[in-house]
């Protein structure tokens, strides 16, 4: 019986080692940092050459295009701090004006070159509740 | 009518207590007039929440929108079709629902079992009335779907979501559910057995049909899910990792590991702990997935919110359910023990459990994966996200090995299997997978992950062919039968196997459509009037952009040609829908093009009328149809497994010749209609100004699921489309006979009813129309099954009819033995 303890034991060991080497080294490459706007422009040092995700609100009146092509241009904020961001692809129907944003993509001296965007829709499932106190129409 | 729907739920809720607190003290007492009052009071509750939801119902129907939950969700316009959708179109609505489908769900299974197992019931009754009491109470203080406005009324509603106003987005969440709550009877059943201790092996096979029922729905849930993402989100895809997916996934993980573990406890006594404790994760799971997704630990595109209230209300459930369960499973832990012991690792048994490991893993990885950044969070403080080419980098390989499994599993035996018999039975598998593998490697597509999965489905495919080829020449000759025969015989006599052969058939198709995805093409770009590009074979022109509106949403299309060796193929027609109160909301209609080999996929994501420019995002991916094809098949498999046995009775008797001739013709004449409407694809005619007017405001009444909201003039399937064909014909013939606009209107009101006319629409028709089909379907199914036991009842006449021996009973039970011995 010990004999076959030790056996299970053994097995299920080498395993555990061999599935937790495996998830830590392809964790490494597929971990994205989640961070706000305003504590990536806190720390620009920390922050650069690492595989982000920032979440923020786009500045009114920032978004550019660059004529007849997919590359855009635009701001991205969060308690007044700032963030050039760049993206070039088609994005999604709610990126606007002071919409929420969470860009994927890495930080460079320019700005934060995005490779994906989403936007936060939050009335996409479920609608969004009425302000309090205000009937809607 | 909002309190009476609130005083029901809170009534429901009293009853429930009733029925679990009298079921146990009857069982405790051994009293049968208590018992029976328990299992009464059951059926009480689904009485009550059949009330509550025809409540909710007429509340929609009617528009009373003072209820918050029917103001946000449905509004004056929406067609009536969509108003009874609504009801599971928010979280409060779907708790509800939840209910409901339980309360029937138990109802039915105790009531088929209250005499088999007559030692279970009470604690059957007991249990899921615990847990409907969790839902009525998380609805009576915090979710109540039946809350009012205070004051000021409103006189319309928000609307339900444009996205969700789509045809598989009604049937989606309702198929989910019933998978959901199916899966809560076989915890009851398997508490039951704990808390009594009757742990032989009869609530297995009390619950086995459930599961698979519940199963079913888990993959078909899934599968429509699927579909969804598919025809309406528009990024090309159909799964992407997203939380609210893996929700649904994780049971059916589990879900899949039982059913097959199940086997093992039957035929070997063995991984008796093991089985309860997969009915109990899987439990669990679709507990946790709920509170995943609407709780907001997790964050995902679909962002439900936060919800603290709901999140400890979940967590305490699910921990004393926990707790609970688990501690049952210890405290009975010695009538748990296995009978048999492992013989060999080459076993058929050991192939069961390496399967289980596998499925477990996933469901470990998926939730570890899914709920990472949380964890993150929670011990380093960095919100740290991984996204789906991680879920790919570990789940492909995985998949893969799932797939190896599902064929050798079949091949090996039971308790050990000797190098004789693997050389055997190996050999034709072997010689399929590496067939089709190097078929397609030479035909350039990657080893790596493609080409693997191309040679391991031939290699399952191979095993499951030789299963049916090798049980059917056995029973061809001892019972003397044609192969056709024995084969329809073969499957009756033994439908849990050769159906879940069939099953395994379906998850090689979806194999080799995932395999598909992984050899996508994908453009996207900026187009001119006129301008050209090539993608995976295909010249895709955009020609313009046209504005129209139909009263209830504006529509911007784009024309696009596709062209092939510089010759037309067809005109594709992907668009921009702005509905009425949503127009920060577009959605996206994508246009398909499918083939067996490929579709062709198209979306305008952004456009600019002024200019007649358009993003468009092209995606050529193969093999995408053999995935949903892939769901049928599994269904199909499903089906057969679960049927009751007399279904197949028939299979006993030999097969008339004459229904042989007809079942030939009838599948001849399947493969063959599709080809005569394809062959419709007539020329180019030139059409008047009216025809077009005309065309303009009539909708296609094909009811095919392109067509569904399109004009006539813009409908994306024609023209193979036989509703559009037929509907122009009639235009052109009636405005030859001099009639003019209004006239040939007003014929065709009067021939297809209102729903014709593109203003005012009525989607709900329209839907309706959807459900044709499958309704036909159905009725097909009940005929066959009816005319099946027509036959079965007079298996003498018929055989006597045809000059045959009749079987020999003693035969039957020889043939019985050895298809046993095949196992």
């Amino acid at each position: 019986m010990s004999h076959k303890a030790a056996k299970i034991g053994v097995t299920s060991f080498v395993l555990l080692t061999a599935f937790g080497v495996l998830m830590y080294t392809t964790l490494g490459e597929s971990m994205q940092y989640y961070k706000y706007v305003d504590e990536v422009v806190a720390q620009p040092a920390t922050w650069k050459d690492k595989n982000l995700q920032v979440h923020g609100h786009v500045v009114p009146g920032s978004i550019g295009r660059k004529r007849d092509s997919l590359d855009y241009r635009f701001e991205i904020q969060r308690n007044g701090q700032k963030l050039t961001a760049f993206y070039t692809g088609v994005v999604p129907d709610t990126f606007k004006d002071d919409s929420e944003v969470v860009l994927t993509g890495r930080l460079t001296s320019e700005g934060f070159k995005a490779t994906d965007m989403t936007a936060k829709c939050p009335s996409k499932y479920e609608a969004a509740a009425p302000p309090l106190g205000a009937p809607p129409k | 009518m909002a309190s009476l729907g609130y005083y029901l739920l809170l009534a429901a809720f009293v009853v429930c207590a009733y029925a679990a607190a009298i079921s146990v003290g009857g069982a405790r007492r051994r009293s049968r007039a208590l018992i029976e009052s328990g299992v009464g009071a059951f059926y009480l509750v689904t009485a009550i929440m059949a009330a509550a939801s025809a409540v909710i119902v007429y509340a929609f129907v009617t528009g009373d929108y003072s209820i918050k939950y029917v103001q946000r969700y449905s509004d004056s316009t929406q067609p009536l079709f969509y108003k009874l959708t609504s009801y599971w179109g928010g979280l409060d609505g779907s708790i509800m629902f939840w209910v409901s489908l339980l309360s029937v769900f138990g109802a039915v299974a105790v009531y088929i079992n209250r005499e088999r197992h007559r030692e279970l019931i009470p604690y059957v009754v007991a249990v899921i009335s615990v847990v409907e009491m969790f839902f009525l109470f998380l609805m009576i203080v915090h979710n109540n779907p039946f809350s009012t406005y205070l004051t000021q009324n409103p006189t319309d509603g928000a609307g339900l979501n444009p996205l969700l106003q789509n045809f598989y987005m009604v049937i989606h969440p309702p198929t989910m559910y019933s998978g959901f709550v199916g899966l809560t009877i076989p915890y009851a059943f398997g508490m039951a057995a704990l808390i009594t201790g009757h742990l032989d092996d009869s609530w297995l096979r009390a619950v086995r049909r459930w599961t698979m029922i519940a199963w079913l729905f888990l993959s078909i849930g899934l599968g429509l899910g699927m579909i969804w993402a598919y025809e309406e989100l528009g990024w090309g895809g159909y799964w992407m990792w997203d939380p609210v997916e893996n929700a649904g996934l994780l049971p059916w993980f589990t879900a899949t590991a039982f059913l097959h573990s199940v086997m093992v406890q039957e035929r070997r006594g063995m991984l008796r702990v093991w089985n309860v404790s997969l009915v109990i994760m899987t439990f669990f799971l679709t507990l946790f997935g709920t509170f995943m997704t609407r709780s907001g630990i997790v964050q995902s595109v679909h962002s439900f919110g936060q919800d603290p209230v709901l999140t400890q209300l979940f967590t305490t459930f699910m921990v004393v359910m926990l707790i609970f369960s688990f501690g049952f499973v210890i405290y009975r832990m010695p009538l748990l023990q296995a009978r048999n012991e492992l013989d060999s690792w080459l076993s058929r048994e050991a192939a069961f459990m390496y399967n289980n490991w596998i499925l477990l893993f996933s469901a470990f990885f998926v939730l570890f994966a899914t709920m990472f950044p949380t964890l993150s969070e929670a011990i380093t403080g960095q919100r740290i996200t991984v996204a789906a080419p991680f879920f790919n980098q570990w789940m492909v390989p995985i998949g893969l090995i799932m797939l190896l499994l599902t064929g050798i599993g079949p091949l090996l035996a039971w308790r050990r299997s000797t190098i004789e018999n693997l050389r055997t039975s190996f050999l034709v598998p072997t010689i399929c997978g590496i067939a089709l593998g190097g078929t397609v490697v030479a035909l350039g597509i990657p080893i790596w992950s493609s080409g693997l999965c191309f040679a391991f489905a031939g290699f399952v495919v191979g095993t499951i062919g030789q299963e049916f080829w090798r049980g059917a020449r056995v029973r061809q000759q001892t019972s003397g039968t044609d192969l056709f025969t024995a084969l329809v015989g073969l499957v009756g006599r033994n439908k849990r196997r050769y159906g879940g052969y069939l099953v395994h058939v379906g998850i090689v198709l979806m194999f080799l459509g995932f395999a598909g995805s992984g050899l996508k093409k994908h453009e996207t770009l900026l187009m001119k009037p006129g301008q050209v590009v090539q993608v995976g074979g295909y010249g895709i022109r955009h020609d313009r952009i046209r504005v129209t509106d139909d009263g209830r949403k504006q529509m911007v299309t784009a024309e696009i040609t596709v062209l092939r060796d510089g010759a037309e193929l067809t005109k594709m027609y992907p668009a921009r829908w702005f509905f009425r109160k949503h127009e920060d909301q577009p959605t996206t209609e994508v246009a398909i093009r499918r083939t067996l080999a490929e579709d062709l996929y198209i979306v305008m994501p952004q456009f600019e009328a002024g200019q007649q420019s358009a993003n468009i995002e092209i995606t050529v991916t193969p093999f995408v149809n053999w995935l949903w094809l892939g769901f049928g098949v599994l269904a199909l498999g499903t089906l057969i497994a679960v049927l009751p046995e007399t279904t197949f009775a028939f299979a006993a008797a030999r097969v008339p010749d004459a229904v042989k001739a007809a079942t030939a013709s009838m599948i001849l004449l399947a493969i063959v209609t599709p080809a005569a409407v394809q062959a419709q694809d007539g020329g180019v005619v030139s059409k008047s100004p009216q025809q077009r007017q005309l065309e303009q405001k009539l909708i296609c009444m094909c009811g095919s699921s392109g067509c569904v909201h399109s004009t006539l003039e813009n409908c994306p399937m024609r023209p193979v489309c036989h509703g559009h064909t037929a509907q122009t014909g009639e235009i052109q013939s009636l405005l030859n006979d001099g009639k003019n606009l209004d006239q040939a209107l007003a014929a065709f009101v009067e021939k297809y009813g209102e729903a014709v006319l593109a203003v005012p629409r009525n989607t709900g028709f329209n839907a309706l129309a959807w459900v044709l089909p499958y309704a036909l379907g159905a009725l097909g199914l009940i005929v066959i099954v009816l005319t099946a036991r027509r036959w079965s009842s007079h298996p003498a006449a018929a055989v006597a009819g045809g000059g045959a021996t009749q079987i020999d009973p003693a035969l039957d039970a020889r043939l019985d033995d050895e298809l046993r011995n095949l196992d």
